[in-house]
């Protein structure tokens, strides 16, 4: 059994204290960030004369906002901790979706802009000026290669090829950005006019590039490295929790010094054939305790559901702990958790830990029946030890779908605008929650959620 | 901040209308004709009594001036002697300028352009259409107080200080 922890019960027995997320301070600085950028290059011009001036210009502007731009969209991929247990893995990826998107159009701004002008300027056809402009000057070639790289990394990403697309190969596609990135640097400094003419310009995106570089290598590689070197982490057992959901148990050393809060999820990777070249996010479903974490997983995809098939003893690679769906969330006493189907995992770990006076506390779980509702016997154990209340609404048996309408959730919790709540669960589920949560008078900066929609 | 709210669509529009009016925005606050550009090389150049054209900002007055200077001399010597004198190398972002200049009677008659930076097509292009132009505006002023050609910054930059040092040099 996992509950029940005392590791469980002394995390339960915290004072609670909102922690602010730095989001905006961190936007701040980008948008800081940029407008330095911008000087720099209004600084190094002294006039802009004629349209094919204009368009160089524009080219020139494009070319380094496109090249912070991309600096700031490895960095959000660093898996900095401030980032991702602070901001939210969630909203960072959502950050750098949408960074991404907005670096490779400038790039291409960049690249039409800078060429049309040069054109003009020479007065010579566009493709040959392309050619010259890639053969004659310094470390083009380079760029070329590396613009190429961004735009095949961005066009898998695009929704649609996304979709289609298995994960793993997406993801290892992806890596080619940080060649990109590499490739594309080099001719920045050598034909940019702003660097040329200044030696403090140089520096400071050589700081740049080498802050991200340095975050990269850090939290993405020793980071790891470091952690799996000292947990040593191994599946100890699987357990059908219900049909499709799977919990592993996995052992290792010192796991209360993970710095794993309940809400919390790793990386997993399981080092056996099949699963050894992807690494999937889950929740913990339960407080770690010192030698033993859990994960509970519904199979719907390739790698969820051979985790059932799982050994013990397999070897796991983990990394983590990731996400900002923590106690540090709630700002009051209350607490709704609202769970579905598999969303129960981070709700069982937070229904054990979110420090609470009994009666403060509520879970509300949706699942299809009654068979479904995964690690129910835990649920109602905790909800007895910490007077806790613990709802369930699950289809009828003609299959009809029980309605949580603002009404419905008033009528059980007349303060439920009082309330913080959590949620998680399928992404249809969960919008629909967050509209009928914002009915039933819930305020927005209330409704705790994560979600892996990009 | 909450994903449930986000509309793709209105992001990408409001992305692309701010960026688009934001960079014709810094295009349209820089000005748009030619200004002269300083020159940190002329500061170095031996200070003469002429040099006070020597600063590019102060523009066609003392420019004047000193030609006018140029032909008291003459006009005292009596004597018309063809002088040529080479200007200082001037190192630019893309290669070395330096001309050399001619005067007849104390008066600049021709600019001859010894280096320029031509190793690649796009540098021969910029020389080929910047260099008359500066010569023509430099034999116009009689000086070197003359505008950069749009474009071709740098060789202009070059030119003016190399064509500076050679004035200096010739004790005009």
């Amino acid at each position: 059994m996992i509950q029940n922890s005392r590791a469980g019960r002394r995390l339960a027995m915290r004072r609670i204290r909102p922690r602010r997320s730095p989001a905006v301070p961190l936007v701040v600085l980008a948008w800081l960030g940029a407008a330095v950028v911008m000087w720099m290059w209004w600084n190094n011009t002294p006039n802009v004369v004629g349209t094919a001036n204009q368009l160089i210009a524009a080219g020139r502007i494009t070319g380094l906002l496109g090249a912070y731009t991309i600096a700031l969209v490895i960095a959000q991929m660093a898996r900095v901790p401030a980032l991702e247990s602070r901001v939210g893995s969630d909203r960072v990826a959502r950050w750098h979706a949408m960074s991404g998107r907005y670096a490779i159009s400038l790039v291409v701004a960049h690249v039409v802009l800078t060429i049309w002008g040069y054109s003009e300027v020479s007065k010579t056809g566009v493709v040959s000026e392309a050619v010259t402009v890639v053969t004659d000057y310094p470390d083009m070639l380079m760029a070329l290669a590396g613009t190429l790289m961004l735009l095949i990394v961005g066009f898998v990403s695009a929704g649609a090829l996304r979709r289609r697309m298995r994960y793993e190969t997406w993801y290892y596609l992806h890596l080619l950005t940080y060649a990109a990135v590499f490739l594309t640097f080099w001719h920045q400094l050598t034909t940019g006019a702003e660097f040329i003419a200044s030696a403090t310009a140089r520096t400071a995106w050589y700081a740049l590039y080498l802050t991200v570089a340095g975050l990269v290598v850090w939290y993405r590689v020793l980071t790891p490295v470091r952690l799996n070197l000292r947990h040593r982490m191994r599946v100890e057992a699987t357990v059908v929790e219900a049909p499709g959901i799977v919990s592993v148990l996995i052992s290792g050393r010192k796991l209360h010094r993970l710095g794993a809060e309940a809400g919390q999820f790793f990386r997993w990777r399981f080092l056996t054939p099949g699963l050894r070249w992807s690494a999937n996010p889950y929740s913990l479903s339960a407080p770690p305790r010192p030698g033993l974490l859990r994960i509970t997983v519904k199979a719907v995809g390739g790698h969820s559901s051979a985790l059932g098939t799982l050994k013990p003893g397999t070897r796991v690679w983990a990394e983590g702990p990731y996400g900002a769906l923590t106690a540090a969330r709630r700002s009051r006493g209350k607490v709704l958790l609202l769970a579905g189907g598999a969303g129960i995992t981070p709700m069982r770990a937070l229904f054990e830990t979110l420090p609470a006076a009994p009666g403060d506390l509520t879970l509300l779980y949706r699942a299809k029946s009654t068979e479904d509702l995964a690690l129910w016997r835990e649920l109602k154990a905790i909800a007895k030890e910490r007077g806790a209340r613990l709802m369930y609404a699950v289809n009828g048996p003609d299959g009809s779908r029980p309605e949580i309408t603002p009404d419905g959730l008033k009528a059980r919790l007349p303060d439920i605008d009082r309330h913080d709540v959590y949620l998680c669960g399928p992404p249809g589920l969960a919008a629909e929650w967050f509209h009928t949560l914002r009915e039933a008078g819930v305020p927005e900066r209330r409704i705790h959620h994560e979600s892996f929609e990009l | 901040m909450n994903p449930f709210r986000t509309n793709p669509m209105r992001r990408v529009l409001l992305g692309t209308v701010a960026t688009v009016s934001g960079v014709t925005a810094l295009l349209a606050l820089k000005p748009h004709t030619q200004t002269a550009v300083a020159l940190p090389q002329t500061a170095a150049s031996p200070t003469t009594p002429s040099a006070g054209a020597s600063s590019p900002a102060s523009a066609s007055p003392s420019a004047s001036s000193s030609t006018k200077s140029t032909k008291g001399t003459k006009g005292t010597k009596g004597t018309t002697t063809t002088k040529t004198v080479t200007g200082d190398t001037i190192q630019t972002r893309y290669g070395p300028v330096q001309v050399q200049i001619t005067l007849k009677a104390g008066k600049l008659s021709a600019v001859n352009v010894l280096q320029v930076p031509q190793d690649n097509p796009r540098d021969a292009e910029i020389a080929q259409y910047s260099v008359p132009v500066l010569t023509q505006e430099a034999l116009a002023a009689q000086s070197a107080s003359i505008n950069s050609v749009s474009g071709a910054t740098y060789t202009s930059q070059g030119y003016i200080s190399s064509l500076q040092s050679a004035l200096d040099k010739s004790g005009n």
